[in-house]
Parts: C-alpha cells; structure tokens; sequence
C-alpha cells in the first residue's frame, strides 16, 4: 500500500514538473466536414520562411552564408508583381538572418522599401526600415527575424487598407517559392537527401495555387500571375508524386526535387523581371537523368566540423 | 479588390496601379490597434522567447462562443516546436486548444493553463510534430461566466 501511496506521488510529480494538465474529457477525431470548415488564414496558416528555415537547420544544417544572393526590386509599375515581390524580398531576408549577414539584411530592408514605395505604402514602413538597420547593426538576429516578418505583414495589412487585400496572397505564394528555391537546393546538396521532408507539403502548395485562382479576374488572369500560379500545380503535383510513391529510389526522389528546383527557381526569376522583361517561359515536366540533374544543381554544402561558416548563436 | 478609377467601362491596362477614388487617405493607413487579447496572447508567447521561440506576427482574432469550437488549419514541420497561445482580455474564460492531424486524429501535446493574474483565460499548447504537413487546432470555449461571445486572439510561436 505504501509502494502504491508512493507510487501516486511519484506520477503526480511527474505531471506537475512537465506541466501536464490532465484533460477533463475525451476529445474526438475531427469529421470531414470539420476539416474542410477550418479556417485558413493567411497569417498563421502559411508557414514564415523563417519556419522553414529554422526546420532546414535542424534536418541538415545549411551553409546559409552561400545562399545568400542579392535581388533587387522589379521595375515596374504592375501592383501583382510587387506584391510578389515584397514575398520574394522577405524570404531574402530571412536567409540573410540565417546567415547573419548585416549588410545584405540592410539591402533587402532598402529593396523593400523600394517596393512599398511603388506600392504607394512607404511612409508607414518608415519606421519599419529603420529598425531592421537598426538590428542589423546590433547583429541582434532573433530580432532581425521577428522585425522582417512584421514588415512583411504590415505590408499586407496596408494592402488590405488599400483595397488589395487579393495581393496579400500573392505576396504569401512568392515567399513560399523562394523558401523552396533555396530548400530544395540545400537538399540536392547532400547525398542523402537530408531535409527533404522539410519541403513535401504538396497541401501547401495546392492551397496557395488555390488561393490565387480565386483572385479576381483582372488580377488572376495577369501573365505572371498565371505563371505563379502553374509552377504552384506543377510543384504540388510533384510533392504529391513523391509522397504517394511507396520508397521511391533515391535517384528517382533527386529527380523530382531536382525539378522542384528548377520551377521554383523560374519562378523566382520571372517575378523579379523588370518591366520591360516578359516572363520566362512556363517550364513543364521534362524528364532528367540524374547525373545531368547533380550536375545542374550547384551543390551546397551544409556544415561540417571544419567548416569556418558563420554558425547561428 | 482592385478597382479602375473613373468610369468602369474604361478598359485600364493591367501595368497601371489600379486605385479607388478617394483612397488617397487610405494610401497611409495605420494598421488596427491591438486588441487587449492579442497583447495578454503575445505576453504570454513572450515567456517562450526566453525558451528560444521565435513569435510569429500573425493572429487569428474572433469572437468565441461557448460550446462552438473553431478550426484552424496550420502547416508545420517536422522538427520544429510550436507553443500556441489563446488569450482573452475577459477573466474567467475557460478555454482549450487540442491540435490534430491531418486525417483528423489528436495528437499529444503538452497544455498550459493560466492560474495567475488571468485566471483560465489564457491557454496555451506546445506540440513537437513527427511529421511535416497540415495540421488543424481547435479553439474552444469550455466556460464563459456570461452568454455573449468572447473576444479572443491566438497567436504562436516556433522554434
């Protein structure tokens, strides 16, 4: 009686010192009707590239410092292409973070500032665009993270002040593109693939396709947008390939991130196209040997012991 | 929605800024002020960044009735930890946040009530996912001292 006395002090410790809260009823499995009521809100339902990031370190950890690229802002006065831009920009951005890069934190900052300009909502991210120098400066990175998404997001709540609330799902796509540019190119970087499941989220990608086909007419039937919006199909149709498939060999699973690759890359290029540049031409699914896909790919190395890559604090 | 200033039968070419009239004010506009839920919802996720979490921007904000849970559908990666965080400025509201799968299932996660300043009106869950992909929570109100619906913010938090 005693061993049993002792024994309910014991598990009660347990569950106080990890905060567990008994649940006082049984919960239920969701019904279908649950699932397809729930709420998507762009805010929260689509990931920060930050998330993705910081999933990448875990799974493979990345050489950040030689993924950082320089973008800047498309020239032009079409308002769904700086939408996507300002996407694009942010997730620079955060890469930047991740590799602790002052200066090309500052260069986003100032190419975002130029967006917001050609959107006519600069003077609201002033403020904005200061404290990211600001931080930048202090090398205060965890904040630098923080302050990027909040500027992301107050540009698309001033969109949505604007009447452009349709823009704000353009600037989540671009974001989700650029993060899977760079995600997919840490992946092909390591011979096992490691991370990739960091990226099969072909529901995500399916949802933002979706998200942009509801856009209004003028707004959906723009050449870029339409772009977007197939290399989107493309990518989901893929990951749903991928995931579907019972082990897929690793040469087959290289191929298809390969081209995953590739049509978020295209992407990424088109969207920052200058005015007078018209889109790239739309890829379509072309089959690649895998020795041609390595060779395409610029390998990135992820860190090793020896490496004398900056290293997140 | 983007609309052609003057008259709608003019035909506006796509690469011209598409503008209301009588949107200049708006041009500027300041974003919402937050709401005393979104501050106790952020304060609370705060604790966690001593943890190492990273707070997200965003919120979903709404009027809660009790009895009627609401789903959010959220994407998240395997590795990765989440704390989300329900607060609202009413004392006294019992409230609970349970995550699924993406079939719908429960998955285990660790709660946290507020016993202090806010008695149960703050909640917050962490989950460690094994798996990337969509997820659902489900934010209800279990009891509520009034009948009127209660504002509530949710926000959350990753590392």
């Amino acid at each position: 009686m005693q061993t049993g006395r002792y024994f309910a002090i014991w598990v009660l410790s347990v569950l106080c010192c990890q905060g567990a809260t008994p649940s006082a009823s049984v919960i239920l499995p969701m019904t279908e009707t649950q699932k397809q009521g729930a709420l998507f809100i762009d805010a929260l339902s689509v990931p920060s590239p930050g998330e993705v990031f910081v999933a990448m370190n875990k799974a493979c950890r990345p050489n950040w410092a030689t993924l950082v690229t320089s973008i800047s802002a498309p020239v032009t006065t079409e308002r769904s292409q700086l939408a996507l831009g300002v996407g694009v920009l942010a997730a620079n951005g955060y890469i930047a973070v991740e590799a602790q890069d002052g200066q090309q934190v500052k260069n986003v900052g100032r190419e975002m500032m130029q967006v917001a300009k050609a959107l006519g909502i600069s003077e609201s991210l002033m403020g904005r665009g200061n404290s990211l120098m600001q931080f930048a400066d202090n090398n205060d990175w965890e904040a630098l993270a923080e302050e990027l998404e909040a500027t992301e997001n107050e540009v698309k709540a001033t969109m949505v002040g604007q009447k452009d609330k349709e823009l704000v799902s353009l600037t989540s796509a671009a974001a989700w593109l650029r993060g899977v540019e760079v995600a997919t190119a840490v992946v092909l970087g390591s011979p096992t693939l490691q991370g990739a499941s960091v990226i099969e989220q072909p529901a995500l990608a399916r949802r933002l396709s979706l998200q942009l086909g509801d856009l209004p007419g003028r707004v959906r039937q723009g050449d870029r947008v339409v772009m977007v919006r197939d290399y989107l199909d493309q990518i989901a149709a893929i990951l749903e390939r991928v995931g579907a498939g019972k082990d897929p060999s690793m040469e087959k699973k290289r191929n298809e991130i390969q081209k995953i690759h590739e049509l978020s890359a295209s992407a990424v290029v088109s969207i920052m196209a200058s005015a007078n540049a018209s889109p790239t031409p739309m890829m379509h699914s072309i089959p690649i040997q895998a020795s041609e896909g390595i060779s395409n790919i610029k390998a990135v190395p992820t860190n090793t012991p020896d490496s004398s890559s900056p290293s997140k604090p | 929605m983007l609309q052609a200033a003057g008259s709608g039968a003019i035909e506006t070419p796509v690469n011209q800024p598409l503008m209301e009239e009588g949107s200049q004010e708006s041009r500027n506009s300041a974003p919402p002020v937050p709401t005393e839920s979104r501050r106790l919802a952020l304060e609370t996720a705060g604790a966690f960044e001593n943890e190492g979490f990273r707070i997200r921007d965003g919120e979903w904000h709404n009027s809660l009735s009790k009895g009627k849970e609401v789903f959010l559908q959220v994407n998240l990666f395997a590795g990765n930890q989440y704390w989300f965080v329900a607060a609202s400025a009413d004392n006294s509201q019992k409230m609970r946040i349970v995550a699924f799968d993406a079939s719908g299932k429960p998955i285990q996660g660790e709660s946290w009530q507020d016993g202090g300043a806010h008695p149960r009106s703050r909640t917050a869950l962490g989950v460690a996912p094994a798996v990337s992909g969509v997820y659902f929570l489900a934010v209800e109100l279990l009891d509520t001292p009034g009948t009127s619906p209660v504002d509530v913010s949710l926000v959350y938090a990753y590392k």
